[in-house]
């Protein structure tokens, strides 16, 4: 063969395979028209976290004939395949994850029914505090189905060690119990902060700026961190000057939030968490096999600039999506999901055997209770009176649609000044541009 | 054929309209989503770390792949189970690997400070993964090189079973020295293996995701193409930019593999 044509054949074969990879690219097909029928039906319900116990799906299927097949995708993957099925106008489940971050997006695409159409969420909402948070322009894009918030957690015992009997309750008075334990030797780094850039350091920075006294954008996206003296801005350098400065351990800029809570946290090598995740003490902090500082760990108020800081929320929920099969079945579902006495079952208020794993938070306030007065979730009482006095969105009006552009803008900028390629001022201006040009849509 | 061409053809088409679900309608803008990729600063650092990406991994893969194939080429005691668990990395989800070497670069927790600290080599745990650019893409395209290098090892072993014995035995009558032999007899006769085992190999590197996004997240400094791929289409839903990246990417692919056959490629006829 001569040499001009192997050439030829084997150009041929790479363009072949790269035609292949173009075909990610993908067609799209569409779905066929919704039914309304709710009996004798099966439907998918696609989400990020385990199952129910089956012995409670059997018996949902029992009582409504609707039969759940229920699929578990991690949360990432899931949140890809929403908009690439959505954006192929194709059927991909009749229920599935609602991301607060999200709703914005989602809300404007249209890409989800409102719910307020098949459930009465005025009335659920009284239940919910966090039902705004999955609100927009007066619809519901999703029902909450946690009430997971941000929350402070400290190590008393090595607080305790320092010499730390009260707990601090201004960031300046925390600032400075972290130093006292560090310059006592009771930890090398005493605080932990995900610096990885990924969507827990953005969550960590709305959190401390809330407590700063501030927020991120105003009603009309505009970013309100530009400013030295805003929250925001002093939230980004206080962030950024710990792990300067020797309170964060250097090798954060690799640790995502689960990872610094398992391993730092919960190993006791940190001493505090500024921003950790409602819910971690009773399901990881005192688990003796994944800690070893059980019974040591506890939440208290967000200390704040002045005082008492709030808690914002970190909600996921769920939804029909508008190629769903049936969704009237599928809101009964979640209806049933989302109801007082099976929150409280699946957070374990009643027995192991109904526990659904990893849910802890229920999302209704009557649950809460009934899993608190159970004794079932470690200081359940804190919980339960912070999700009724001081949780609060993290965007009052509604996480603007194009948020998931700007968290990465945040995440990345955040992650660029720990790690000195830039300056926390150049950083702060680089995520302001960011949100400017998306508000103003250019 | 309809199955790559069709979607290949829309992918071209839409890569010169503004497909923005968030912005409809759906419209020609010319040269415009290309105008944007190459001013968004992200997409700049990305195609200086894709380039890294393929050097070390087109490189590194290639060179342990041509000693591992002669390595193995030889008959010992342990061949065939030494064969099997070369492949096993090959097999992998690129996922896997990025978490199980996760655990190994980890800066606080991972095996590598561990053993270093062990040996008493270091006296703190060092950070390997996002401090600095350079060491931040060789240590993940290590990973990579890790799982593309068995493939490339086989490719190149198919190779050097096609070179009769004559021509080992004739250079050994001859007094040819080993190196000599691998030099001038083993090297020119597998170049049509080395050829493939580098294509596939920068095909891989120029689409890694799953490493550098397991390993380092959506970091600036180890941020591939691909990634960026994936954040305007499904992040950002700007379609058309993203086929825009994917076919730059595409003609990227050809051009390069194009230059590595004519560079690395000869003919071979025994």
């Amino acid at each position: 063969m001569a040499p001009t044509r192997k050439y030829m054949k084997a150009a041929g074969m790479i363009a072949g395979a790269t035609c292949l990879c173009l075909t990610a690219a993908g067609c799209s097909s569409g779905g066929g028209p919704a039914s309304t029928q709710t009996k004798g039906v099966t439907i998918k319900a696609t989400m990020a976290g385990d199952p129910p116990p089956k012995a409670a799906l059997d018996a949902f299927t029992k009582k409504t004939g609707i039969k759940v097949n229920w699929t578990t995708v991690d949360w990432d993957s899931l949140q890809t395949k929403i908009s690439a099925a959505a954006t192929a106008k194709t059927y991909f489940a009749d229920v599935t994850d609602v991301d607060w971050s999200r709703v914005g997006q989602l809300g404007k695409l249209d890409w989800f029914y409102p719910m307020e159409k098949y459930l009465n969420t005025k009335k659920m909402a009284k239940d919910m505090p966090q039902m705004d948070s999955f609100t927009l322009d007066g619809h519901v894009i999703g029902i909450p189905e946690d009430a997971s918030f941000m929350v402070t957690t400290v190590n008393k015992k090595l607080f305790a060690k320092a010499g730390i009997k009260k707990m601090p309750t201004t960031i300046g008075d925390y600032t400075k119990d972290l130093k006292q334990i560090k310059s006592k030797g009771v930890v090398k780094y005493p605080l932990n902060i995900p610096f990885a850039a990924a969507e827990g350091l953005s969550t960590y920075w709305y959190q401390t700026t809330g407590a700063f006294g501030g927020t991120i954008l105003d009603g009309k996206g505009r970013p309100q961190f530009t400013s030295p003296d805003s929250a925001g801005y002093k939230a980004a350098q206080w962030m950024i000057s710990a792990l300067k400065n020797g309170l964060v351990r250097p090798g954060s800029i690799n640790v995502a939030d689960s990872e610094g809570q398992q391993t730092l946290m919960a190993k006791g090598t940190a001493a505090t968490t500024f921003s950790d995740y409602s819910g971690n003490v009773g399901s990881l902090y005192n688990i003796p096999k994944s800690s070893t500082v059980t019974n040591q760990v506890e939440y208290i108020p967000t200390p704040g600039a002045t005082g008492v800081a709030p808690n914002l929320n970190n909600p996921d929920g769920v939804g029909i999506p508008k190629k769903a099969k049936y969704p009237n079945a599928a809101a009964k579902f979640i209806k049933w999901l989302t109801s007082a006495k099976k929150e409280a079952d699946f957070a374990g208020a009643n027995g192991k055997d109904k526990v659904q794993p990893g849910y802890f938070v229920p999302s209704r306030l009557s649950a809460m209770k009934e899993l608190t007065n159970s004794g079932h979730l470690d200081q359940g009482k804190k919980l339960s009176d912070m999700l009724e006095s001081s949780t609060k969105p993290v965007f009052p009006q509604g996480a603007p649609s194009w948020y998931p552009e700007f968290s990465q803008a945040v995440y990345t900028n955040l992650h660029a000044a720990a790690t000195g390629s830039k300056t926390a001022s150049a950083a702060i201006k680089a995520m302001s541009e960011k949100a400017k040009q998306l508000a103003s849509g250019s | 054929m309809g199955l790559a061409l069709i979607p290949a053809a829309f992918t071209i088409v839409q890569s010169f309209f503004t497909v923005q679900p968030l912005n409809p309608p759906t419209r020609f803008s010319g040269f415009d989503n290309f105008r944007r990729l190459f001013s968004t600063d992200a997409v700049i650092s990305s195609i200086g770390n894709t380039g890294l990406y393929i050097v070390i991994g087109v490189v590194l893969s290639t060179v342990l792949a041509i000693f591992m194939a002669v390595t193995l080429q030889k008959n010992f005691f342990g061949r065939s189970i030494l064969i099997a668990i070369m492949v096993l990395p090959w097999a992998l989800p690129g996922v896997v690997e990025g978490i199980v070497w996760a655990n190994i670069w980890n800066s606080n927790t991972g095996l590598l400070n561990s053993l270093l600290t062990s040996a008493h080599l270091i006296d703190n745990y060092q950070v390997f993964l996002g401090q600095h650019r350079l060491l931040t893409i060789l240590a993940i395209e290590i990973v990579q090189v890790w799982q593309i290098t068995p493939l490339s090892t086989l490719l190149i072993m198919a190779s050097l079973q096609n070179i009769p014995n004559d021509l080992f035995e004739a250079a050994e009558l001859d007094g040819s020295s080993p190196w000599a032999t691998f030099r001038r007899i083993t090297l020119p006769l597998i170049r049509p293996g080395i050829t493939i085992a580098m294509v596939q190999a920068l095909i891989q590197t120029l689409n890694v995701f799953d490493q550098p996004y397991i390993l380092n997240g959506s970091a600036t400094a180890g941020s591939s193409l691909t990634m960026q791929t994936y954040f305007i289409s499904f992040q950002n839903l700007d379609f058309g930019e993203g086929y825009a990246l994917s076919l730059l990417m595409a003609v990227a692919t050809m051009v390069i593999s194009l230059g590595v056959l004519k560079l690395v490629y000869r003919p071979v006829e025994f």
